[in-house]
């Protein structure tokens, strides 16, 4: 055994556990039901959503996101930690839809064309469109789309 | 194959996946019953494949450069009023006109290698074989999904001969110049990769069939290929930063994306091979190693176009798409498979036993360099990893996990600076300075622990971690960013030490120059290293709103406003929309009103006749056979030269020579010095501001601010006013529209100095690849 043989071994044992240890260890973003942005429960299929939101009788704010959208995790970090935008999510029916992996929400992407992330759609429960709103705004703002969109809505 | 698909562009990439196949095929013939007979026939085949890639790549860009959109193509990547450059850029904008790019250059190099004298000999053939191979392989997935499939095949609504009148348009943030040089480099340096793939499978396969490997014989050009290789890819990283950095959204330098993490894989394995084989070079060390992990380099290659293409992953690049994704899958696959099985077989059963001198301490010159390649590798792995267990985990159990920039970062971090540690002792040892090298690694790592609990201020923290973070994020994240310095400074310290012993007293230019290269390399790599571990943790964003800009466009006095710690004051002038084509640009002439296939046409022209037909006014436009038409008898005047927008008829009175009337009226129509530009829809509108930033009333950066909005897309990019200095960057950026902006001040500090590690690293690089080349004659 030399030294480099066992550094290796060393080293490959050390890789195999830091592979293991950090799939683990990383933040779970949506499971089979639900995706979770900035810690809150989004539906991931427009239909459940609808249906919800027919229920209860709110609209549906639409969320396109994807991992790697470093406005998405500006989001997640400041916009839906911000108490006055969590009490106003809460008029809504939440649907996220991860732009490169759609599943049932691919059609409802082209629909509202969504083409990049992050976009925040807001429409009523029969799917009707009421405003949209592309891109990065600061929470201020976000926050007055998303009361206006609950009263036109 | 529907006939009609078959283009005379998709003919000539048939023909050259047909060509380099039967190339590849002859040479495994040569190899495997050792005759050269079919030699000419080859070299026929191989340069024909390679001819008909660089005359399709040419007669692509040709089709861009005029604009013929009955390629599906072109029409999606290109429009009338790009610029001539990025018109020349189209066809790498997208997927199938880059994989052709890639094709192209790697048919050029594998035919290179062909006619090339200094690649004789059996394995010769085999290597050639290979790197042909790899060609039809590229050529068949874009037989697959050509680059040049007519737009009434890839959209079949699409009525029978219809041409658009104008493209839908390039990605506006490809409408850069740095994005014009870029893809090249990148396809450059992954061309000229194949090279070593193949020699490295033709030296793993001599060693099973107990023949004499040619790996020693190519070492020479084979590092050389590596290196050249290595500073394309560098560069393209670097433009490829120099252009993230411009445009907005992207995060500053590096988001970890999987686009860039996905390039930084192959250039740390391009690292790491260049180390193992150096060694090898000098000392024989690394006989199973280097050759492996220089053909590795090409599979890393494809994986990363694979992460960056095929869909698999998830990537603002990603297309999910047919032929391409699958051909460079399969290519994966293979290539893969071949360059890690060879080596491992091989040295499960044929490697002799190492075993170590007896005199040999634990500690020695081999071990702490083998640890630094082994950072290489894991480097790698980590990003590798990165990209790959979220893919993994959501196939497995359909869970999807985040993987943000904490996993990069924190996971990273203690391995560079193990690297760093065992960089800066490898110089020591090599100045057999034994006991100073242990002595100083150790007071270094003992430096590096203590400046770890050093923290002034919260910036200082690698992280943020959350109390519910895992264990290894909290315990690196909380440690102090100061903790990268003395790593950092005893390595690039006894590097510069170790060469200034070497070069004294050796008269040898050649030496000299090599030596040079490799010190400033390595500086460059600490001060890069050094540079970005601080730009984040501590630059800088404050905003600015600034309400009313379109009453700046007259008045002198620049709007003041303040940000809302007071730190800045921004003054705001000059409120301005340029609109790209201007109405000038857009009306067309009436023969080109007579070439398109449009309902309504924007037409510019002057009257040169009148007359009227049924109470209609007509006049016709520059002696063609295109009149204007209007229920207005007013509205003509002879000699009048104007611009006009109305519906397209064909004509059909017997009365004049017309073939198109344009229908228009008063609202639609205006002489040249005042066109009536609410009729026409630019394609790209640019807003644009002059700002001044003031800063403790010191003025800290000035330029013109603009956010362009394009007709097709969503997307709006921006160009931001970057103020450099020693210590930083004040970066300035707004969101502008026609009433108020939103201006935002960034600073990153020590910006500059990653620009000049770089900068050092490539000139270091070079100077040794030139030394070596001079040496070699």
């Amino acid at each position: 055994m030399t030294p480099r043989k066992l550094l290796t071994i060393v080293v490959l044992i050390a890789v195999l556990g830091f592979g293991y240890y950090s799939m683990n260890a990383a933040p779970v973003l949506s499971d089979h039901d639900y995706t979770y942005q900035g810690g809150i429960e989004w539906h991931e299929d427009p239909d459940e959503a609808i249906a919800v939101a027919e229920e209860q009788d709110k609209p549906v704010l639409v969320y396109y996101w994807t991992t790697w959208c470093t406005y998405c995790q500006e989001y997640s970090d400041n916009h839906y930690q911000n108490e006055e935008i969590r009490g106003e999510l809460d008029e809504y029916v939440l649907l996220a839809i991860n732009l490169d992996e759609p599943g049932p929400g691919a059609s409802l992407a082209s629909e509202h064309e969504a083409a990049y992330p992050p976009q925040h759609v807001i429409m009523t429960a029969d799917g009707e469109e009421v405003s949209r709103l592309g891109g990065y705004v600061e929470e201020d703002r976000f926050l007055e789309e998303l009361r206006s969109g609950a009263d036109s809505a | 194959m529907i006939p009609n698909t078959l283009t005379p562009g998709t003919l000539l990439i048939a023909i050259a996946a047909f060509a380099s196949s039967l190339a590849a095929i002859l040479l495994l013939y040569g190899y495997v019953y050792r005759t050269d007979e079919l030699r000419p026939v080859t070299l026929v085949a191989a340069s024909t494949s390679t001819l008909s890639l660089v005359v399709a790549h040419t007669y692509l860009t040709y089709q861009f450069v005029v604009g013929d959109y009955t390629n599906a193509y072109v029409w999606q990547n290109s429009a009338d009023y790009l610029a001539l450059l990025y018109r020349l850029t189209g066809p790498y904008a997208n997927h199938e006109g880059s994989i052709l790019l890639w094709a192209t250059l790697t048919a050029v190099v594998a035919t290179w290698t062909v006619y090339s004298s200094r690649f004789e000999g059996r394995g010769a053939n085999l290597a050639q074989s290979i790197s042909l191979g790899i060609v039809a392989a590229f050529a068949t997935m874009l037989v697959a999904q050509s680059p040049f499939t007519p737009i009434e095949v890839a959209f079949p609504d699409t009525p029978a001969g219809f041409v658009p009148p104008d493209g839908d348009g390039l990605n506006p943030l490809l409408v850069d110049p740095w994005m014009a040089i870029h893809p090249p480099i990148t396809f450059s340096a992954y061309a000229l990769l194949i090279v070593p793939f193949a020699l490295g499978v033709t030296h793993f396969v001599s060693l099973f069939r107990g023949e004499d490997s040619v790996f020693d014989e190519w070492l020479g050009s084979m590092r050389q290929w590596l290196r050249v290789s290595w500073l394309l890819l560098t560069a393209a990283i670097v433009f490829g930063g120099i252009w993230a950095y411009g445009v907005l959204g992207w995060g500053g330098f590096w988001s970890w994306d999987p686009v860039e993490t996905a390039v930084l894989i192959p250039w740390l394995a391009l690292t790491g091979s260049l180390h193992a084989i150096n060694r090898y070079g000098k000392t024989g060390e690394y006989p199973i190693f280097a050759p492996a992990s220089a053909t590795l380099v090409f599979p890393i290659v494809t994986f990363a176009t694979t992460v960056v293409r095929s869909g698999v992953f998830r990537s603002v690049h990603s297309f999910a798409a047919g032929g391409i994704g699958t051909g460079i899958l399969f290519l994966l696959g293979v290539t893969g498979t071949t360059a890690i099985a060879l080596p491992f077989t091989y040295w499960f059963l044929e490697a002799e036993e190492g075993s170590r001198d007896a005199d040999e301490p634990w500690l020695s010159r081999r071990t702490v360099y083998h640890g630094a390649v082994l950072a290489f590798g894991v480097l790698a792995f980590v990003s590798i990893w990165g990209l790959s267990f979220p893919v993994i985990r959501n196939a497995a159990t359909g869970v999807e996990v985040s993987v943000g920039q904490d996993h990069y970062n924190l996971w990273s971090y203690p391995v560079v600076v193990v690297g760093l540690l065992a960089g800066g002792m490898y110089a020591l040892l090599d100045l057999r300075r034994r006991k100073l090298a242990i002595g100083a690694t150790a007071a270094v790592a003992v430096s590096t622990l203590i400046a770890a609990f050093i923290a002034p201020s919260a910036n200082w923290y690698l992280s943020d971690p959350a109390a519910h973070d895992p264990l290894v994020y909290r315990i690196v994240g909380s440690v102090s960013v100061l903790s990268i310095v003395p790593p950092a400074a005893y390595f690039a310290g006894s590097w510069i030490w170790r060469y200034v012993d070497r070069i004294r007293g050796v008269p040898s230019r050649t030496f000299k120059i090599r030596e040079t290269g490799i010190v400033l390399t390595h500086v460059g790599a600490a001060m890069l290293i050094v540079a970005v571990s601080f730009i984040y943790l501590f630059s800088t964003s404050a905003s600015v709103a600034v309400v009313g800009i379109d009453d700046a466009g007259t008045d002198p006095e620049p709007i003041v406003e303040e940000s809302p710690d007071g730190e800045y004051e921004v003054h705001v002038r000059n409120y301005e929309t340029v609109e790209e084509p201007t109405i000038e640009e857009a009306a067309r002439s009436p023969e080109e009103v007579l070439a398109v296939d449009e309902d309504a046409s924007l037409v510019r022209g002057e009257i040169t006749a009148i007359d009227s037909i049924d109470g209609t006014a007509i006049a016709r436009l520059e002696d063609s056979s295109v009149w204007l038409a209007g229920a207005d008898d007013s509205l003509f005047e002879e000699g009048d030269e104007v611009i006009a927008r109305g519906t397209v008829f064909e004509g059909e009175t017997a009365a004049t020579d017309a073939q198109a009337f344009v229908y228009t009226d008063a609202d639609n129509m205006g002489p040249v010095s005042d066109p009536p530009r609410d009729v026409h829809t630019p394609r790209v509108t640019s807003h644009e501001l002059d700002v001044t930033v003031y800063e403790g009333g010191e003025r800290v950066a000035e330029g013109t601010l603009a956010e362009q909005e394009y007709l097709h897309s969503q997307m709006n990019t921006n160009d931001a006013v970057i103020e450099r200095g020693i210590a930083g960057d004040t970066y300035v950026v707004g969101s502008i529209d026609e009433r108020s902006a939103s201006i935002t001040i960034d600073t990153y500090p020590l910006a500059n100095q990653i620009w000049f590690g770089v900068v050092l690293m490539i000139v270091g690089m070079t100077a040794v690849t030139l030394a070596d080349s001079r040496r070699d004659q």
